[in-house]
């Protein structure tokens, strides 16, 4: 399976679509978008901070695993870091299989054990107190 | 030995610090570390990696050097 993972400080540029092989018969797309209320308070933005070294190797590791249950071809994940403003993506993930069941169940996986392990914060101020 | 301990999130503030090294006693656990250089700091309200690997806070720190605390996550 081919992952690619990064984190960016810019807006997140997505990639173009490439379909590795003729095989591909599902491409799905996440976007996480800000929204304007967290928590009921008014926000302008979120701040996200991550230890990098340790999220990718996480998401890798986790990558992996996931494969072994949903198989896909491709999954390329962009967590922005630093401030997000209000409807923006702070989070992009694009998974690539031959069949649709694989790819969501992959991206929901996915995601879900992301907010459970992979240390990434997003916090309502530029240091700490993470919501 | 000397260790890094990382602090990120809500644990820069409670530590006054985002990395500081500390020299590490042989046999040394994260809890006991913590218990040392920070002794209020509530090791329960976080996990502990070392190395980039999450570990028990009662296990040995042995040859790593880095530790981090890992409160709770929130990316997406």
């Amino acid at each position: 399976m081919e992952v690619t993972i990064t984190f960016t400080q810019g807006v997140i540029v997505i990639p173009p679509l490439e379909l590795p092989t003729r095989e591909i018969g599902a491409v799905v797309e996440f976007y996480g978008i800000v929204r304007e209320l967290e928590n009921g308070r008014q926000l302008s933005g979120l701040h996200y901070t991550a230890y990098e070294s340790m999220a990718e190797n996480q998401l890798a590791r986790m990558f992996a695993e996931l494969q072994k249950a949903e198989p896909c071809i491709a999954v390329h994940f962009i967590h922005r870091l630093g401030f997000v403003p209000v409807g923006e993506a702070s989070l992009y993930i694009r998974v690539l299989a031959v069949h649709r069941g694989e790819a969501l169940r992959f991206l929901a996986a996915a995601i879900d054990r992301m907010k459970a392990d992979v240390p990434i914060w997003k916090s309502d101020r530029s240091e700490g107190h993470s919501l | 030995m000397p260790v890094k301990l990382l602090a990120f999130a809500h644990t820069r503030d409670v530590l006054g610090f985002q990395e500081r090294v500390f020299d590490c006693a042989p046999g040394d656990t994260p809890r006991a570390l913590l218990a040392r250089v920070a002794p209020t700091f509530d090791c329960a309200a976080c996990r502990i990696a070392i190395d980039g690997e999450y570990r028990d806070w009662d296990a040995p720190i042995g040859a790593g050097r880095e530790l981090a605390l890992i409160p709770p996550v929130s990316g997406g």
